[in-house]
């Protein structure tokens, strides 16, 4: 028997990552998976001027001891955002220069990154707990080099893994969005990226698809309608369906045992697609809530069991 | 790539925070949005004018002080919801939250009797307000007198509760973007429809009105003549009168159980608070909840001051006794001339001697229906969907159809259930009182909401201390806590009331309402044996249900 802990969209939550390895122990999981977008939204930065510093957390704006500072960094890591400290003078030059910004995103993201694979080192280091690592749409394309460098952390992206006795192909591509971000592919394009490793997996009953985006009109991917200026329609409660048609394609023809999904956070749900079990446990990395699914796999059953928690 | 910065706040020119590009990073939504549905789910029309027909039995009640009351007593459980939806945003509301801090098996328990059982009891209610609003003044005006009949009887009014939940299923299929421009049609419309009603009750007299309501009462009823005085009369075998001008606060209060039926639900939405992005932002839940009570507050006291002035409001009070007490065979009572419902907006329309004008003002006003009744069972579906995910209920509760996005298992799990108790409602006139506990349950599952919000700063102090609220705070003690303590004692005296009134003012004391008790223990028993059964099966297969909501240690 082995227990799976799939967790996704943790957007640079450090408290989350921090759950996220700890839930091998507590849900007594022999693997981790972690399905993409890793990586924060934004910077806050803490001023240091005139012998203090000032940052704005929540739209106020607080002067903060130099001592205070670490506390302060600690719980802007826990929302998902890149504390930087700075002077005056630089974060006027992020604020004007976009090249500049975008540099110094990339430098604290993955800074972030390596921090998140230094901790699963020091935790698993001398356990037989596999964790893997597959960045999504919102992670830049340097994600993966770290993970790839990581002691132990797997990169899922791309690969044919195998975990006792079960295949696991991985994407963090998604299908086109109104951001624009890392890694998007037209739907023909996704097709093809997933159908080259699902080419490669020997029995699809035994196969674990995890694949960022859910499947299209799958219910996993209800996301609030917004109009071209980017704005929540009609109150925020319009859902319409955002899924990748390749993903469910691929689910319609390969019908894995199971596929694990993300990207769309508040469509937190488990569907069967023809003999496919699609999850997606959705996320609220903004509150620190770690929210995973604990999946039991048989080796001759399949799956044994399946659970959506909050922790 | 990093593109956008955010700030500056408002002391510096500065950003406070630099965005990169990535998704669901989305402009707010417009809070006149969240507004109309707030404002429909505490509909003055349908709702209000139909809750307010019972007041006669406070007559010393003064509605409009009640009112006023209502509106600020309510306004700490809209504060104690945004707080909610600010720190736990999730699908599911009530059964989310109550699972979350007070348990898995308690939450369950007492969010799904309320958000699934009850609502059961809702669709033979929506369908008689159709009935007394829409089908029955319409047939009535337009001549149709044998289907103004047919719907009092059994089988028409088990008819309008298939009407009411074929409806329901049409608006849960077509989804709520479908829906939601529905509504916002049938709200700009039903105000137009409001200002006529409001302007022909401000331009004539109490003279005018009783001389219509005389013409009317003959011409389309076949009344006798002087049915304005003969409807008072009528009234009188069982109703004292009532003067609007009478202030007096005991019986204000009593009044606050009957305004429930329409005031208490600001807060409908927040089920559905989970897929809303920016739903953190107390701001967004609450002004919407806010503005949604407030605007209906004053509207309400705007038709009741225009009822009083043009109606007549010992007129009005008394056509309500002799309407409900005849139906309710209460002894003594006696059948009023006019034998429908005394529906405000037909008593506007009979200020203007043209039937053809009247069919039209009803099914304008009608929109106030059909724009808020499709609501009915989006957050039952949403509170089904919850507990299935929690694996509580089987999974294929949360099945949604590929082809339409149809969510036919929690739709036949409210469906199936609503015929029977309709045909309950249609049948067994006995279980009556049933119906009308059905505002008293729901908001026995906001007091434990309310139960949950006053302690979660300590019971889950990890959510408290990363959501936006947690600052806020009154004297040392969280806000939440102090405004939940508020709406709990403010709940906990309504619950009082319904249950234990000597009078039986509202017709569901327990001494008197044997069925009632029944209908409800039974619900609440049924709700902890599916727990208990779900306990063991998920024990069997390996699924440990109360870890559910167990924290994982950080460190």
């Amino acid at each position: 028997m082995t227990r799976i802990f799939f967790a996704t969209d943790l957007h640079g939550s450090e408290l989350c990552w921090k759950k996220f390895l700890n839930a091998a122990k507590f849900y007594d999981a022999e693997v981790l998976i972690c399905g993409g977008d890793m990586t924060g939204k934004a910077i806050v930065p803490i001023v240091s001027e005139n012998g203090h510093y000032t940052v704005a957390l929540g739209g106020e704006e607080q002067a903060v001891a130099a001592d205070q500072v670490s506390e302060v960094e600690a719980n802007i890591r826990r929302k998902g955002y890149y504390p930087l400290r700075m002077s005056v003078e630089r974060l006027h030059e992020l604020d004007q220069n976009p090249a500049k910004r975008a540099e110094c995103f990339q430098e604290v993201m993955l800074q972030g990154v390596e921090r998140w694979m230094n901790m699963a080192a020091e935790k698993f280091r001398g356990s037989s707990i596999r964790c893997f690592v597959c960045p999504g749409n919102d992670d830049e394309m340097e994600v993966d080099d770290v993970v790839r460098r990581a002691e132990m952390v797997e990169l899922g992206e791309g690969r044919v893994v195998e975990i006792d006795g079960f295949s696991m192909i991985s994407t963090g591509w998604s299908n086109p969005t109104p951001w624009k971000t890392h890694r998007e592919d037209s739907e023909e394009q996704l097709a093809e990226r997933i159908e080259a490793m699902a080419a490669q997996v020997p029995d699809p009953s035994r196969a674990i698809f995890n694949l960022h985006c859910p499947p299209y009109r799958s219910g996993l991917d209800e996301a609030p309608a917004i109009d071209a200026d980017m704005k929540l329609m009609h109150g925020g409660r319009a859902l319409r369906p955002v899924g990748s048609t390749a993903v469910r394609e691929a689910i319609e023809r390969h019908q894995p045992l199971i596929s694990l999904h993300g990207h769309i956070h508040e469509s937190k749900g488990a569907v069967k697609i023809g003999k496919t079990l699609s999850i997606n446990p959705g996320s609220a990395y903004e509150e620190g809530m770690l929210m995973g699914a604990i999946i039991q796999l048989d080796p001759k059953k399949g799956i044994k069991s399946y659970q959506l928690v909050n922790g | 790539m990093a593109d956008a910065t955010i700030g500056p706040p408002a002391t510096a020119a500065r950003p406070a925070l630099f965005l990169r590009n990535a998704t669901g990073l989305v402009k707010s939504w417009s809070t006149f949005d969240a507004f109309v549905y707030s404002f429909w789910s505490i509909n003055l029309i349908t709702l209000g004018l139909y809750g307010m027909s019972y007041v006669y039995t406070v007559p010393d009640g003064q509605l409009l002080a009640g009112i006023l009351l209502f509106g600020v007593l309510v306004t700490f459980l809209v504060i104690t919801y945004a707080m909610l939806v600010s720190v736990m945003p999730r699908t599911g509301g009530d059964y989310a939250w109550q699972s979350r801090v007070l348990g898995g098996g308690l939450g369950f328990v007492l969010s799904i009797t309320g958000w699934w059982f009850t609502l059961f009891l809702w669709a033979p209610i929506y369908a008689n307000i159709l009935v007394v609003q829409f089908f029955s003044p319409l047939a009535y005006t337009l001549g149709s007198t044998g289907i103004a009949t047919f719907f009092t009887s059994q089988t028409g009014i088990f008819v309008s509760c298939l009407i009411v939940l074929a409806f329901v299923s049409i608006v849960v299929t077509l989804g709520m973007e479908t829906y939601a421009r529905i509504q916002k049609i049938c709200f700009w419309i039903g105000l137009v429809g409001l200002a006529v009603v409001c302007l022909l009750l401000l331009v004539y007299s109490q003279t005018d009105f009783q001389n219509a309501f005389n013409r009317e009462a003959t011409s389309l009823f076949g009344a006798p003549a002087n049915a304005y005085q003969a409807t008072i009369d009528a009234g009188s075998k069982t109703f004292g009168g009532s003067d609007f001008g009478h202030f007096a606060f005991g019986p204000i209060l009593l009044l606050l159980p009957w305004l429930a039926f329409y005031l208490l639900w600001p807060n409908w939405g927040a089920t559905l608070y989970g897929e809303v992005r920016g739903a953190k932002d107390i701001r967004k839940p609450f002004w919407s909840m806010f503005a949604g009570l407030w605007v209906t507050v004053a509207m309400v006291a705007i038709v009741v001051l225009l009822i009083n002035k043009t109606i007549g409001w010992n007129f009005y009070q008394s056509a309500n006794a002799a309407y409900w007490n005849n139906l309710f065979a209460v002894q003594g009572a006696v059948a009023p001339p006019v034998p429908i419902w005394p529906y405000p907006v037909m008593f506007a329309g009979f200020l203007v001697d043209n039937h053809l004008f009247q069919a039209l003002l009803i099914i304008v006003m009608g929109l106030w229906f059909f724009g808020w009744a499709g609501t009915l069972f989006l957050s039952s579906t949403r509170v089904i969907f919850a507990a299935a995910f929690d694996r509580v209920l089987p999974s294929w509760a949360a099945n949604i159809s590929a082809k339409r996005r149809v969510p036919y298992g929690a739709l036949v799990l409210m469906i199936v259930p609503s015929v029977v108790i309709s045909a309950i409602y249609a049948y067994k006139p006995d279980f009556t009182s049933v119906f009308l506990d059905a505002t008293a349950v729901l908001a026995l599952t906001f007091l434990a909401t309310t139960v949950a919000a006053v302690i979660l700063p300590w019971r889950r102090k990890d959510l408290y201390d990363a959501s936006p609220i947690a600052s806020y705070k009154i004297a040392g003690v969280p806000t939440i806590s102090i405004v939940g303590v508020i709406t709990g004692l403010f709940l906990l005296f309504m619950l009082y009331q319904w249950s234990f009134n000597p009078d039986n003012l509202y017709g569901t004391s327990l001494q008197k309402t044997p069925n009632s008790v029944i209908y409800f223990v039974a619900t609440y028993v049924v709700a902890i044996v599916i727990y208990v059964i779900a306990r063991v099966v998920r024990n069997r297969q390996g699924i440990d249900l109360r870890r559910i909501h167990h924290e994982i240690p950080v460190e």
